[in-house]
C-alpha cells in the first residue's frame, strides 16, 4: 500500500510537473514595408489572430525600410544570429546559397499558394520563402489626357510603329506622354525596354538573355527590340527630367501635375494612388485604364509580362522556433487571407486568392487589373530581381537610367551589357 | 654645489605614477581598440579570405586585388573621387579667403554675411542633397528657372542626370557647404595677425593688393595648408551626399569609392565582404600616401619659404 501510495504520488508529482500551463514561445519577425501602413496591418493582424489561437506564443515584428533590413540582417545573419523570421525576395540566393534559411517544402500548405510563386522560390530541391506580395508590371492610362491628346491606348496594347506615332502626337499636344522617374530605384526607367524585349523575344529566350546565357545582347532581336525602345524614347515619351523624378513623384505626375498619359508601373501602383488626394493620391474623378503597352512587331509573345514576387517570409536556419515559424506562416497562407491582402493592399499575392469575391469600392479595380492579365504568359521577376553582380549594376546604369534618358543609344546598351557577363 | 640626480627621477615617478597613467589611458584605448583598430585588422584579414556564413574563413590570397585591375567600375570610383578630392579643397579655399577677406575689410552687413555663408555647414549632408535635388530639378528647379528667366533656358539641363554635368554640379554643393567653415577659420587665422607687421607694411605704402598677396597669404598660409588637408581627407570618404541624390548615378558619373563599396558590401547578393574589404584596403593606402604627400610637400615649401 505505501509502495503504491507513494508510486502514485510520485507519478501525478511527475504529471504535474510534466504538464506545465502553457510554455512562452516568442517568434521575432524583422519585415520591410515600415512606410506601408495596410502592408504592416495586414501582417500584425495575422501575427494577433496567431498569438490568440496559441496561448503562450507572442510574435514580436521590427518594421525597417528596405535598406536598413538588409544590411541589419546581413551583420546579423552572418553572427549566427537574427529573427525566426524575415522579410527576404527571391533574388537573395545568397540566402540560400549559404544555407541560412529553411527548406519550407515539406513545412507549408503548398496547395494554397500558386504554383509560378512556387516556383520563383524553389532553389536547387527545396522552395525556401512564403511568397506574400505579387506584382505584375502595368501601362497604366489616363484616360481623360489620352482623349484629349486624340490617342486610345486599348488594353491589348498597341502594336509597333503605332505606339511611336501615339506618343509623337501626345507630345505634339504638349502631354508628357508617360510619366517615369528612376531617381530613387533602380528598375522603373527600364520597364519600357524590358516589356518590349520579354514580348520580341518570349520568356525562354528573354530569361537566357538575362541570365548570360545563349541568347546574347548582340542578338538581332534584341537589337530590334532596342531599336523600337529607342524611336519611343526619341519620339519624347519620358519626361526630360527623368533622372531626378523618384518613383513616388512619378506616381503624381502622372495622374496629377502636370499629368502624362500613361505611366508603366507595378501593379503597386495602388499603394500610393489609392491615397486621399491630399496625400498624393489620384483624383477622385480620376479615370484608369490599364493596357498591354507597346508591343513590338513580330513579337513571339505579344502578351508575356513581368510578374515580380516582391514581399515574402523565410524562415531563419538558426531559428529554435523553426515548426512554430512555419506555423505561422501557414496561417496566413489561405485564400481567405489571400482575399484579405488583395483587398488591404489592391496588389497581387503569391497565395491562392479569387479577386471576383472582393465587392465594395475596390473591386472595379481588380477585375480591370484582371482584364489587363487575361491570358498573360509571365516572366518571373524584373531584370534586376534575375540578374546578379556586374551585369544587374550595368543594368541599373544603363537600361534603367542613361538609355530612358537619352544619354546613350541602343548601341551602347549592347556593349555594355555584352561587356557585363 | 650639490646635485641630486636620483631624486629627480623619483620626483618624475611621483608625479607621473604608471598606473594612474595607465588608469586613464585604459578606457580610451579600449574604444580605439574595439570600434577602430580591430574593424580595420578585420578589414585586412576580410580582404584576403573568403568569409561566409556556416563555413570556416579561407585564405584566398590577393585574389580581390587582383579583379581590381580589371574592375572599370572601381577605376571610374578611383578618378571621380580624386577628382573631387583635388578640385573642391582648392574651389573651397579659394572662395573662402575672398569671402573672408570681404568680412575682414568689414564690408556692409558683415555680421549677417558672416551667419549666412557659415550656415550651410551647419545642416547634414542628407539635408543638403535634397536641397540641392530641388534646385537642380530640371523642370521647376531653381537654377534651370534662373537661366530661363534670363533667356539662358538653352543651358537648362537636368544638372544630377547628365555624366557631363553630374560630378561637376555636386562638387558645386560640397563647395557651398564647406566655404562657409573655411571661411571663418581663415577669418580667425586673418583677425590673429600681428597688427606691427600690417602697420609696418602701411608705412611702406604697401597696395593693398600687394598686402594681401605678400603679408597677408604668407602669414596665413599654415592655416590654408591645413584647410586643404582637412578638406582633401574629406573628400576622399565622401559618401552621404552621393547617396541622397545620385547614388553614383547616371552611368557612374558620381559613383566615389565609399558608395561602391557599400554597394559591393550590402547591395550585391553577398555575403563575402572580401572584395569591398580589399577596395577599402586599397583605398585606406592612397589616402594615407596622399594626406603624407600632402604633409611632406607643404613642409617643404615651409622650410623653402622661412
Amino acid at each position: 500500500m505505501t509502495l503504491s501510495r507513494t508510486v502514485g504520488a510520485l507519478a501525478l508529482a511527475a504529471g504535474v510537473c510534466a504538464a506545465p500551463a502553457v510554455q512562452a514561445q516568442e517568434l521575432t519577425l524583422w519585415s520591410h514595408w515600415a512606410d506601408q501602413t495596410a502592408k504592416v496591418e495586414f501582417v500584425e493582424s495575422a501575427a494577433r489572430a496567431f498569438e490568440q489561437a496559441n496561448p503562450g506564443v507572442t510574435i514580436k515584428i521590427n518594421w525597417y525600410q528596405k535598406e536598413p533590413l538588409y544590411a541589419a540582417l546581413k551583420t546579423a545573419l552572418t553572427a549566427g544570429q537574427g529573427p525566426d523570421i524575415f522579410y527576404a525576395e527571391p533574388n537573395q540566393t545568397e540566402y540560400m546559397e549559404n544555407g541560412l534559411v529553411l527548406d519550407l517544402k515539406s513545412k507549408l500548405d503548398w496547395n494554397n499558394i500558386e504554383p509560378w510563386a512556387i516556383k520563383v522560390w524553389g532553389y536547387e530541391d527545396g522552395v525556401y520563402g512564403f511568397p506574400l506580395e505579387a506584382w505584375t508590371v502595368e501601362t497604366y492610362v489616363n484616360l481623360a489626357l489620352a482623349e484629349k491628346a486624340g490617342v486610345e491606348i486599348p488594353v491589348e496594347g498597341v502594336e509597333g510603329a503605332a505606339f511611336v506615332d501615339a506618343v509623337k502626337k501626345i507630345a505634339a499636344a504638349g502631354i508628357t506622354p508617360m510619366a517615369q522617374g528612376v531617381a530613387d530605384r533602380p528598375y522603373p526607367g527600364a520597364f519600357l525596354t524590358h516589356e518590349i524585349l520579354v514580348k520580341k523575344l518570349g520568356v525562354d529566350d528573354y530569361a537566357s538573355l538575362l541570365k548570360g546565357g545563349d541568347v546574347k545582347w548582340t542578338d538581332p532581336r534584341v537589337r530590334e527590340a532596342l531599336d523600337y525602345a529607342k524611336q519611343i524614347i526619341d519620339a519624347g515619351a519620358f519626361p526630360p527630367s527623368i533622372s531626378s523624378i523618384k518613383l513616388g513623384e512619378a506616381h503624381r505626375y502622372f495622374h496629377t501635375s502636370p499629368g502624362a498619359v500613361m505611366l508603366q508601373m507595378g501593379s503597386f501602383y495602388p499603394s500610393r494612388a489609392f491615397a486621399s488626394p491630399d496625400e498624393g493620391g489620384q483624383p477622385k474623378d480620376f479615370r484608369l485604364s490599364i493596357s498591354n503597352g507597346p508591343v513590338p512587331e513580330g513579337a513571339a509573345c505579344p502578351k508575356c509580362k513581368t510578374i515580380a514576387v516582391g514581399g515574402s517570409f523565410v524562415v531563419n536556419a538558426a531559428s529554435e522556433h523553426a515548426d512554430l515559424a512555419a506555423a505561422f506562416l501557414n496561417s496566413m497562407a489561405t485564400p481567405e487571407m489571400g482575399n484579405k491582402w488583395l483587398e488591404a493592399n489592391l496588389v497581387q499575392t503569391g497565395i491562392k486568392a479569387d479577386p471576383s469575391q472582393i465587392t465594395g469600392d475596390k473591386a472595379a479595380y481588380l477585375q480591370m487589373l484582371q482584364a489587363a492579365n487575361e491570358g498573360a504568359s509571365y516572366t518571373f521577376g524584373i531584370p534586376v530581381q534575375q540578374m546578379q553582380g556586374n551585369p544587374r549594376e550595368v543594368f541599373t546604369q544603363t537600361v534603367n537610367q542613361a538609355f530612358p534618358s537619352g544619354i546613350i543609344g541602343v548601341d551602347e546598351v549592347i556593349d555594355m551589357m555584352n561587356g557585363a557577363y | 654645489m650639490a646635485s641630486h640626480p636620483a631624486n629627480t627621477g623619483q620626483d618624475r615617478d611621483h608625479a607621473n605614477p604608471p598606473g594612474v597613467i595607465a588608469a586613464f589611458l585604459f578606457p580610451a584605448l579600449l574604444v580605439y581598440a574595439a570600434l577602430t583598430a580591430l574593424p580595420v585588422l578585420r578589414t585586412f584579414y576580410n580582404s584576403t579570405h573568403l568569409v561566409v556564413p556556416n563555413r570556416p574563413s579561407e585564405w584566398i590570397g590577393f585574389t580581390h586585388y587582383a579583379k581590381l585591375w580589371t574592375d572599370a567600375i572601381f577605376w571610374k570610383a578611383i578618378w571621380n573621387t580624386l577628382t573631387w578630392a583635388a578640385v573642391a579643397p582648392v574651389l573651397e579655399v579659394a572662395v573662402a579667403t575672398l569671402l573672408a577677406l570681404c568680412l575682414y575689410a568689414k564690408v556692409p552687413f558683415s555680421r549677417f554675411l558672416r551667419v549666412a555663408w557659415f550656415t550651410p555647414v551647419l545642416m547634414s549632408y542628407v539635408v543638403v542633397g535634397i536641397l540641392w535635388m530641388w534646385i537642380y530639378n530640371y523642370e521647376w528647379g531653381a537654377l534651370n528657372t534662373m537661366l530661363r528667366a534670363v533667356g539662358l533656358g538653352s543651358l537648362a539641363q537636368p544638372w544630377l542626370g547628365h555624366p557631363d554635368t553630374a560630378l561637376a554640379s555636386l562638387i558645386a554643393v560640397t563647395t557651398w557647404m564647406w566655404t562657409g567653415f573655411n571661411m571663418v577659420v581663415i577669418l580667425a587665422a586673418m583677425s590673429s595677425l600681428p597688427s606691427e607687421v600690417l602697420e609696418a607694411a602701411e608705412l611702406d605704402n604697401c597696395g593693398w593688393l600687394a598686402k594681401l598677396w605678400y603679408v597677408i597669404l604668407p602669414l596665413i598660409r599654415p592655416t590654408l595648408l591645413n584647410l586643404i588637408v582637412l578638406s582633401f581627407i574629406g573628400k576622399m570618404k565622401i559618401f552621404d551626399l552621393v547617396w541622397v541624390t545620385t547614388q553614383g548615378n547616371p552611368l557612374w558619373a558620381t559613383e566615389t569609392v565609399s558608395t561602391y563599396v557599400y554597394k559591393r558590401a550590402f547591395q550585391w547578393s553577398t555575403f563575402d565582404l572580401g572584395y569591398p574589404s580589399a577596395i577599402a584596403v586599397i583605398w585606406f593606402f592612397i589616402v594615407l600616401a596622399g594626406v603624407l604627400g600632402l604633409t611632406a610637400l607643404f613642409r617643404q615649401q615651409d622650410k623653402l619659404e622661412y
